[in-house]
């Protein structure tokens, strides 16, 4: 049985982007491969942080005979506030993200293109935030709840709401610390005023507005998209899809939508599933319309629906470079520029529709709660329409993918931990047996794997050896974003995947019918990650920090990654990572963001960027919270 | 606290070390050659056989045993690897103790125990571990807290067909209680110490072996086996030492819960070592933990179950009472609630007994049942279940239609709260009384749909007000949310449609095709009936059927529907349409809820319910228009279907639609009258289109043709604005 089961190898998917390059060499389109050749090496001044552009007498570059800038800022100067701008950066893109999604529930209406799909988690948030229900029409709930997170971006006193979701300790430690999160929209102000021309120079304080602004990301702005997608899309639960770039279809009518806010291509599945546009594609030769996803919209849809995954995002050149996307959807974040120049060399329909991301050589739909259905409904039929001019002599399908087995929320995760209680003895509704599992010694701990791909170490091959090893060694993996990408497209996924794992692992998988990475959504979702560590540990009844639990980016990239590591340190949780921060250049930044955090908040950094190194580190930092625990 | 790990290594180290001790000593006696063998077994120890790939045969194999592969799975690093190999390692040494034993003696145990088991005496387990007469094994090491509760735990292992292993001070316990105990009788007195748990183990393993094919040192071969097929536990009663504790790694590894009262909270692990202070709770624990659903074999019932009575008719005259619900309120239902709800196998008589009913005075102070006559009866099975989906409640509740109907002396027709009872005389003078229906449907929904329900309870009202009361207040409110769920379903939306062929028994040539639209014609089988019982039952009665390709929307002809009417009617239908009357009209099995037949004057159609006793326009009755059609014939201008059918936007739309309809009696107007409005509303825009179909008040027979053409035209009936049939 198990047997015949094989992982994707990283090898077998460079073969497949190998043979895709051929494709744009021949059609004469560069590719990341290129750039990257062409980029190399970068800048050494930014890598290590210390290339000061923020005022125009410089740019100013650190180096032993010029220690100083103009105005006279030191290395950890310039790189503590290079980093917050980082940290800025990803909290705003995160928490606007949030922004739309709470705008698009408090435009909801029941003959609106925008609904409450999932009333039970509404209500659960309306009774939180003290939101009367009764007797209440639900929409009449839901604009109010909306309004609610809508304000928290600007509330002018007080801290997020979100908040009191955290264990005691976790709140007290962020109010000791003076790092509770408050408005979204002023932590981010105020880290891009601390860091102006003139202003903080003391590392420490940048360092300690980074953890705030990134408290104001996941615990603010993040969870807001998590929740208000939930409610309006519904709570993920667990299903079975499938992964990587052989899930384009060479009969069917290919969509492929990308970037992070699920909210257009909610309704391009809508519209593909509609009677005439089936009808439609049909008439010109189509079999049906497959709608796939890319990066973090790709995660969203295939948490939700059947949808499949056509990729990470490294894969979003590649995924036109098959030939056979009739249409490339982009909603915001991550999208590369160069979509337009590769889609100009077939036949490829590239939309954006966003006023956030707007981008060369594509045709620009905005989309809002008034018009979305009649944007998607346009898309979805130029898409089918297009479909007779796909370009034989330019298509070809990789034949890699696998099954998956996703949508592990934590409502998800939860309704398979119940399987394995016990009526006569257990609560039901806990994380009590996963509990059971670690303190017994049959799980050690369990990892969130996390963040994008980057070109600077291989792709995917940290993500998928780090995984491995993890799984080999009894810890549990739970991942969102490129990094649950990577363990779709390897098979991880897959319930099969349990015969990598340790035996301890393998007979949790057996049991609760689950497979060892545990699929919880996009970037984003990482709220959700703070909600599941948080209910462990109150179950439990210790705080986030003392949990052998930890997390971990091999191949970060964006700044959201920055503002995410920020707030997944802040709530107690060790972070390793396989990319320099870019703070290199400051000695003292690097003790503050590895050594100094731990004081603070009880966690911090640990970088290497050898994946078998880091890898080392994550199980002993596990083993060493066990010995903590006296477990 | 002692964390676990730590106590299954120290216990493999204790095994290894008594082991160690007992093979040098017979060594020392006996020398390396001589001949450790146990007796009547091809398989000689068949642990060290499977996971060591020794056939042992010398004292001497065993010690290469001991310095191989036992010593080197005896590893402490900190991993569920080590603690299963560990574990193995550990039953693997405690068979080289017991094996040394059979070296010094033949008969160790001297009859006071039973010891080894011979290959027999596993090759009997073979065909009651195949029907689930045996459903499961328990290895139980004591002494329980006392000789009673050892009795009542042994005795109701018994009782349910667990196979019962006892070790250590429970066996005492056992005998002082005076159980008999033996192989056959299925309660084994294994040995006084720990190590005979090896023994069991063994018999596992040859177990594997001989049915399952399980080569030696095929270790997940091995141990998948046992997972997934042997359905053993134990119960390890505290103080429970490390070397049990060993022990239990080894069972962990094979699949096999451990459950136990030591309070240890670090040991605690999800459906493997379950710790229950509850001892005299442990066989429902158990039974749980290891995933063991009971076979109910016989209901406590005093008459015959039997399909074989599955036709029987019961008159009037040999009937002891009758619940109808056509006249009164009766009901019956399937919903489903919480685990924590239910408690399993309660059944509950609300109400008086039938042999009470004379007894019931209205308010008034008049008698409420005759003898003979009519009573009001309804029945409710709530049910729970890890799988359990709100959508199979319909699906179990028509089959109680089926398992009344195998009670020898009761008759059952009917569904929801439309059902019709007879209980014969007979049957009550036997003495089936009102609990008898919970025992027959617990039974039943336990051993049909085990693989959902984990849990079962049923409520019998006989009570008149409670049945009233429940049938509005608790029946229809749930009736309808199932109909509301389907009517936003349409034909257009689903993604397949189903055939049924649930009453091929009967009726060997007939297929429903159910759509969203048009549900099966008994009336019981809705498309979401029919999803759930494709589920359920992949190669079931319901078998999903595309919609690929439509030729034609409007009638309603699709390839793949007349691939499986062709198919699922071996051949004696070539095609049928969805939506006509007259092109391919779809068969009928006979027990249609309505029949609609053409009617020549008006060019329209008549439908009449089962419930409605009187003529007709056409000049007939429900009867007779029945027999026009049914049993699987295609009979054009003729069709049975089911009454919700009647409000479709489906119905006959290939001759025009619902504005075909010109009469109907008034009981089945005023039961479609809010949903027929509504279609004929969003299909023509006529209000209250069902005032304008004509009833027996107006026209009761062929006489009042002319009646009915008056009423329809005055009515401006649409009818007269469609064209004539096209035959």
């Amino acid at each position: 049985m198990s047997q015949e089961f094989k992982l994707t190898t990283v090898e077998q998917m460079e073969a497949d982007q190998a043979r895709l390059r051929e494709t744009a060499a021949q059609v004469g389109i560069d590719t990341w491969q290129d750039r990257v050749k062409n980029q190399t090496p970068h800048c050494g001044f930014g890598e290590k942080g210390i290339c000061c552009r923020i005022c125009a007498m410089g740019p100013c570059r650190i180096t032993p005979k010029a220690p100083k800038g103009i105005c006279g800022a030191t290395a950890d100067a310039i790189a503590g506030r290079n980093y917050l701008r980082m940290a800025a950066g990803g909290a705003a893109t995160h928490s606007d993200h949030g922004r739309e999604c709470a705008w698009k529930l408090y435009d909801a209406s029941e003959d609106g293109y925008y609904h409450v799909t999932d009333a039970s988690k509404l209500l659960k948030l309306a009774k939180e935030w003290g939101v009367k229900t009764k007797d209440r029409d639900i929409y009449d709930v839901a604009h109010e709840v909306a309004e609610l997170a809508i304000n928290e971006y600007g509330k002018p006193t007080g801290y997020q709401r979100w908040t009191e979701r955290a264990t005691e300790e976790r709140r007290k430690t962020w109010e000791k610390e003076d790092i509770m999160p408050r408005a979204v929209d002023r932590e981010v102000v105020t880290a891009m005023h601390m860091t102006h021309m003139g202003n903080t120079a003391d590392a420490e304080a940048l360092v300690r507005q980074s953890l705030r602004c990134g408290l104001s990301d996941g615990w603010g702005g993040s969870m807001t998209g998590t929740e208000m997608s939930d409610i309006m899309y519904g709570t993920p639960m667990p299903h079975d899809t499938e992964g990587n770039l052989g899930v384009m279809e060479m009969d069917q009518v290919n969509i492929v939508c990308h970037g992070h806010d699920p909210a257009v291509s909610e309704m391009i599945i809508r519209y593909a599933e509609d009677p005439a546009m089936l009808k439609l594609a049909k008439k010109v030769g189509a079999k049906g319309i497959n709608v796939v996803g890319l990066c973090c919209t790709g995660n969203e849809m295939m948490m939700r629906h059947k949808i499949k995954m056509a990729g990470n995002f490294l894969q979003q050149e590649a995924v036109i470079l098959t030939g056979v996307c009739d249409a490339i959807v982009v909603d915001v974040q991550c999208i590369f520029p160069n979509i337009g120049p590769v889609a100009e060399c077939f036949h490829t329909k590239f939309y954006t529709t966003s006023p956030i991301a707007r981008i060369p050589l594509s045709e620009y739909l905005p989309i809002t709660s008034q018009n979305a259905g009649e944007v998607a409904k346009k898309i979805v039929k130029e898409a089918i329409e297009n479909f007779p001019n796909r370009e034989p002599g330019k298509i070809f399908i990789p034949e890699h993918k696998h099954i998956a087995n996703v949508g592990y929320s934590c409502e998800g995760i939860k309704s398979r931990l119940d399987t394995v209680t016990n009526s006569r003895i257990d609560d039901i509704d806990t994380y009590k047996p996963l509990i059971e599992c670690v303190k017994s010694g049959v799980l050690r701990g369990a990892v969130a794997m996390v963040g994008c791909n980057n070109p600077k170490v291989r792709p995917d091959y940290s993500h998928i050896e780090i995984m491995k090893k993890l799984l080999a060694n009894d810890i549990v993996i739970v991942a969102t974003g490129c990094a649950a990408q990577a363990a779709s497209k390897a098979g991880l996924l897959d319930k099969r995947a349990k015969q990598f794992c340790g035996e301890g692992l393998r007979r949790v998988c057996t049991l609760a019918d689950i497979p060892p990475v545990l699929h919880m959504g996009s970037c984003v979702d990482i709220s959700r990650m703070m909600l599941l560590v948080t209910g462990i540990a109150k179950d439990w009844g210790i705080d986030t920090t003392q949990l052998p639990v930890v997390g971990c980016a091999p191949e970060w990239m964006s700044e959201k990654a920055v503002s995410i590591a920020n707030y997944v340190v802040a709530t107690g949780i060790d972070t390793y990572l396989g990319i320099d921060p870019l703070v290199g250049g400051s000695p003292q930044m690097m003790q503050l963001i590895t050594e100094g955090t731990k004081k603070m908040v009880g966690a911090g950094y640990i970088i290497n960027t050898n994946p078998d190194g880091l890898v080392e580190s994550i199980i002993e930092g596990i083993e060493a919270k066990r010995k903590a625990l006296g477990i | 606290m002692r964390r676990l790990f730590d106590c299954v290594f120290n216990g493999s180290d204790q095994m290894y070390e008594k082991a160690r001790k007992d093979l040098d000593a017979a060594i020392k006696k006996y020398g390396p050659d001589h001949t450790a063998m146990f007796p009547d077994t091809a398989f000689n120890c068949a642990i060290i056989l499977e996971y060591a790939g020794i056939e042992v045969k010398t004292l001497g194999d065993l010690d290469a045993a001991m310095n191989g592969t036992i010593k080197e799975w005896m590893t402490k690093e900190e991993r569920v690897n080590d603690v299963f190999h560990s574990g193995l390692a550990t039953a693997m040494a405690a068979q080289v103790i017991e094996a040394v034993k059979y070296v010094d003696d033949p008969q160790p145990y001297k009859g006071e125990y039973h010891g080894h088991m011979t290959d027999a005496e596993v090759r009997e387990l073979g065909l009651p571990l195949v029907t689930k007469d045996i459903p499961g094994f328990v290895v139980m090491i004591g002494p329980a807290p006392s000789d009673e509760e050892a009795r009542d735990m042994i005795k109701g292992y018994q009782a349910r067909g667990i196979f019962v292993f006892l070790i250590g001070g429970i066996i005492d316990q056992a005998k002082r209680m005076g159980i008999s105990m033996g192989f056959k009788v299925r309660i084994v007195e294994v040995g006084p110490e720990i190590w005979s748990v090896s023994h069991v183990v063994d018999l596992v393993m040859r177990a594997a072996m001989i049915f399952g094919n399980i080569q030696p040192l095929d270790y997940w071969g091995m141990n998948t086996y046992t997972l997934d097929r042997i359905m053993a536990f134990v119960n390890a009663y505290s103080p429970v030492d490390d070397l049990t504790v060993a022990c239990g790694g080894g069972a962990i590894a094979l699949g096999f819960p451990v459950i136990t009262n030591e309070q240890e909270e670090l040991w605690k692990v999800p459906k493997s070592l379950i710790i229950q202070k509850d001892t005299r709770d442990w066989i429902d624990t158990s039974l749980e933990a290891r995933d063991i659903k009971l076979k109910v074999t016989a209901m406590d019932i005093p008459i015959a179950f039997n399909t074989a009575f599955e036709g029987e008719i019961i008159r009037r005259s040999d009937m002891y009472l009758e619940a109808y619900g056509s006249r009164t309120d009766c009901f019956e239902l399937v919903t489903s609630k919480d685990m924590r709800e239910i408690e399993d196998h309660k059944i509950t008589v609300v109400g008086p007994d039938f042999d009470k009913i004379n007894d019931v005075l209205s308010g008034s102070g008049e008698k409420v049942y005759e003898p003979g006559g009519s009573i009001q009866l309804a029945y409710v099975a709530e049910v729970a279940g890890k799988n359990m989906q709100p959508d199979f409640e319909p699906v179990f509740e028509r089959k109680l239609h089926s398992w009344m109907n195998c009670l020898e002396g009761v008759m059952h027709t009917g569904q929801r709260d439309q059902i019709r009872i007879r209980i014969s005389k007979n049957a009550f003078e036997q003495g089936f009384r009102a609990r008898h229906i919970g025992e027959v449907i617990y039974a039943k929904i336990m051993s049909e749909y085990d693989s959902v329900v984990d849990k079962c309870q049923v409520t019998i009202y006989t009570d008149p007000h409670e049945c009233t009361k429940l049938r509005h207040e608790l029946a229809e409110p749930i009736y309808n949310a199932r109909d509301e769920r389907l009517a936003l379903l349409t034909d257009e939306a689903a993604e397949c449609f189903y055939t049924c062929t649930l009453c091929q028994s009967f009726s060997p040539s007939h297929v429903c095709i159910v759509t969203p639209e048009r549900l099966g014609l008994c009336g019981a089988v809705s498309w979401l009936d029919a999803k759930a019982t494709n589920q359920l039952n992949p190669n079931g009665p319901c078998q999903i059927v595309s919609k690929d390709d439509c030729v034609d929307e409007t009638v309603g002809i699709w390839p793949d529907v007349n691939r499986a009417v062709n198919e699922y009617s071996h051949g004696a239908l070539e095609a049928v349409t969805l939506y006509s009357l007259f092109k391919d009209p779809m068969t009928s099995c006979g027990c249609f809820e309505c029949i609609c037949g053409m009617e020549p004057a008006t060019m329209g159609v008549v439908i009449v319910n089962r419930e409605y006793s009187g003529s007709s326009p056409l000049g007939m009755s429900f009867a007779e228009l029945a027999s026009m059609t049914g049993g699987g014939q295609q009979t054009p201008g003729f069709m049975g279907h089911g009454k919700h059918f009647i409000a479709s936007k489906k119905f006959m739309r290939a001759e025009g639609g619902i504005a075909r309809i010109v009469w109907m009696p008034s009981h089945l107007k005023e039961e479609v009258r809010a949903k027929l409005n509504k279609s004929a509303e969003e299909l023509y825009g006529i209000e209250n289109f069902t005032d304008m179909i004509c009833d027996e008040n107006i026209a009761a027979s062929a006489d009042d043709l002319d009646a009915m053409i008056e009423f329809l035209t005055e009515k401006g009936h649409p009818v007269f604005g469609l064209e004539a049939f096209d035959f």
